[in-house]
């Protein structure tokens, strides 16, 4: 027999109370988990989105710049568009490694109830795009009629290189010259085409949608910008703006989802404060009667403490571990009230987190055997001998 | 009084207890001096509120005396911090409750081992050796509420005695038991005063009052006659 018995004895004998403790405990440390690992996978896939562009400035139209930004990078069409002038006055700057025009082009296609998305790009594109690789046919257009089609539009379209494909808002019929690996990015759900054909077919003769700009050293950034504003009828947006603008969209989503956390997790913490003071003051005899035999405070309290850390960690583990294995569900279903949601959500769990689980578990059940331990040793032995 | 170490386990000088209570105080012990030798049998008796249960509480170390001087076997209590007196207790004195005091989630044999968890102390072969002495061995699994009151009296006992205490108390041993199931917890008590055991009771039971070498009569607080 050893104290670590004794507790577990203590903790078993009145099994429907501990257990609800216990389910109490585990559920609230396991939404904290998985909420945590959730809000904070969110961030990191759209940051990681952005960076991987290597585009750190945006030349938008005069507007509201964070909603063209924002539109831009998930390949949506904006109103306005920038004068071809532009292009030249960003690639004169001494701080710009490359700058590459889009023209953004929507083709709604009414009767299927989507809206395929044409880009006309040049050949600086590729060099702000890493993750560029073709799978399929050529890595660039053969003519100014060829398309280059994302993974996901060529599956749809079912067409490969060399294949027709026309488009009806056009009035046009154009080549595959090739089909792009998945990329993950916005990208697998577009049509590239040359811009000065897209300029010429889609009525906007010399125009652009936005330029997306790399520079020479991040650190110019702030120079880059300060010049970049002085072109007329154009804004500069910087990434780092841009991702302020996901952030403010998922802003509430986010406060919402921290507000579920903290109520589960107060809510389980007050189930087992409630549980343990009962469980002691209940026992205060017994507690005098420990006393009576010998023990000392202090290993009254450790006794205390065993069975509220066995409860409180066996609590937390089991959150943990529900955390992990139905975290990706419950991500998933989360997932479809999120807006600009990542593909890939799931999250594991970080060192971090659960460390901070375990700490959060372990110091719920030292708060909750403190008060009644003072309790207990404040009570002289002779209590028992009143009461036992 | 200058009582001799090495013949008294107990020696108490004018012991008093005063309770505060909101309204009065209550005077429950009042200048209680008296001396117990090694391997005496002494029953406490007296009326209902006589201040038996304080005293025995005082003398087992399991609180403190408003006034007065108390040693025991030679070292005087006081002087003691509440490491001290969780020491004397833990590991000179032995308490038995008239309500037995044993702890329900744990057998019989892990009641009696408990002295020995908190004394860090292994069992070797004490406890079985204890049950056997009890009449208990054949109930060395069984839980608390399986045993009869005398059982259960006899398991508190054999727990006081596991860290071999230099004196038993026990305040109203046979308080719960009728006559018969009373008669096995005197026979043992007797048995181990012969063996030696100093013990000291508080008790209403005239059988047990009887057993003892020496009555010590309370009344309002004080020693009579
Ligand atoms: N914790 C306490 N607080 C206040 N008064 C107390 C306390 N304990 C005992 N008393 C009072 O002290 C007096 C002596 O009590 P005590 O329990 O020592 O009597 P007793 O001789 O053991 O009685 P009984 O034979 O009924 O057990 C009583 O008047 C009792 O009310
Ligand atoms: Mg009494």
């Amino acid at each position: 027999m050893n104290l670590v018995v004794f507790a577990c004895r203590n903790l078993a004998r009145r099994p429907w109370r501990t257990a609800l403790a216990f389910v109490g405990l585990a559920a609230a440390i396991g939404t904290l988990a998985v909420l945590s690992a959730l809000t904070a996978g969110y961030e990191r896939e759209l940051r990681k989105e952005l960076d991987r562009s290597g585009v750190q400035l945006m030349l938008v139209p005069l507007g509201c710049p964070y909603d063209a930004a924002a539109r831009v990078l998930k390949g949506r069409v904006l109103d306005a568009s920038l004068p071809a002038e532009a292009l030249a006055q960003v690639r004169r700057d001494p701080a710009v490694a490359a700058a590459a025009p889009l023209l953004l082009c929507a083709q709604v296609r009414t009767n299927e109830d989507r809206a395929d998305l044409w880009v006309g790009i040049d050949e600086s594109a590729p060099a702000l795009k890493p993750w560029w690789r073709v799978q399929r046919g050529k890595a660039w257009f053969s003519s100014t009629n060829g398309v280059i089609l994302g993974s996901e539009v060529a599956t749809l379209e079912m067409r490969a290189p060399g294949d027709r494909l026309y488009c009806p808002g056009a009035d046009a019929t154009f080549t595959v010259d090739g089909v792009l690996d998945r990329s993950g990015t916005s990208d697998d759900s577009l049509f590239f085409v040359p811009l000065g054909r897209a300029q010429q077919l889609f009525g906007q003769p010399g125009r652009l949608t936005a330029i997306a700009i790399r520079l020479r050293d991040p650190a110019l950034l702030a120079e880059a910008a300060r010049r970049l504003q002085a072109i007329p009828g154009a804004q500069v947006v910087t990434t780092t703006e841009v991702m302020g603008v996901f952030q403010n969209l998922i802003g509430t989503v986010r406060a919402l989802l921290s507000a579920v956390a903290i109520v589960a997790v107060t809510v389980g913490c007050l189930t087992v404060l409630n549980t343990l003071l009962a469980a002691v003051l209940e026992r205060a005899a017994e507690l005098a009667l420990l006393r009576a035999l010998g023990a000392s405070r202090s290993q009254v309290v450790l006794a205390l403490a065993v069975e509220a850390l066995l409860l409180t960690s066996a609590a937390a583990l089991a959150g943990l571990l529900g955390a992990a294995f139905g975290g990706a569900w419950i991500q998933d279903a989360v997932r479809q009230w999120i807006p600009l949601a990542p593909e890939r959500l799931a999250t594991p769990l970080s060192l971090p987190l659960i460390g901070q689980s375990i700490l959060l578990g372990v110091g719920t059940g030292l708060v909750a055997v403190l008060y009644p331990a003072v309790c207990a040793l404040r009570m002289a032995p002779a209590e028992a001998t009143r009461t036992a | 009084m200058n009582p001799s170490p090495d013949q008294a386990v107990v020696a108490a000088e004018a012991l008093t207890k005063v309770y505060r209570r909101a309204a009065e105080d209550v005077r429950a012990l009042d200048g209680v001096s008296l001396t117990v030798r090694r391997g005496e049998f002494v029953a406490i008796v007296g009326p209902s509120g006589a201040g038996k249960t304080t005293l025995l509480n005082l003398l087992g170390c399991m609180d403190a005396p408003s006034s007065g001087r108390l040693w025991l076997e030679g070292r005087e209590v006081q002087q003691l911090n509440e490491r001290g007196r969780t020491h004397l207790r833990r590991e000179r004195l032995g308490f038995v409750f008239q309500h037995f005091g044993l702890v329900p989630t744990l057998t019989v044999a892990e009641n009696v081992a408990l002295p020995l968890v908190f004394a860090r102390r292994t069992a070797d072969g004490r406890v079985s050796r204890l049950l056997e002495k009890v009449g208990l061995s054949s109930r060395r699994n069984h839980r608390p509420h399986e045993l009869s009151g005398g059982e259960m009296q006899r398991v508190a006992i054999a727990r006081a005695l596991v860290n071999e205490p230099a004196l038993l108390l026990a305040d109203e041993p046979t308080g719960n038991l009728d006559s018969v199931t009373g008669e096995a917890v005197i026979a043992l008590l007797r048995q181990l005063n012969a063996e030696g055991l100093t013990v000291v009771v508080v008790t209403h039971n005239p059988a047990l009052a009887g057993a003892a070498g020496r009555q010590l009569r309370l009344a309002d607080g004080r020693l009579a006659g």
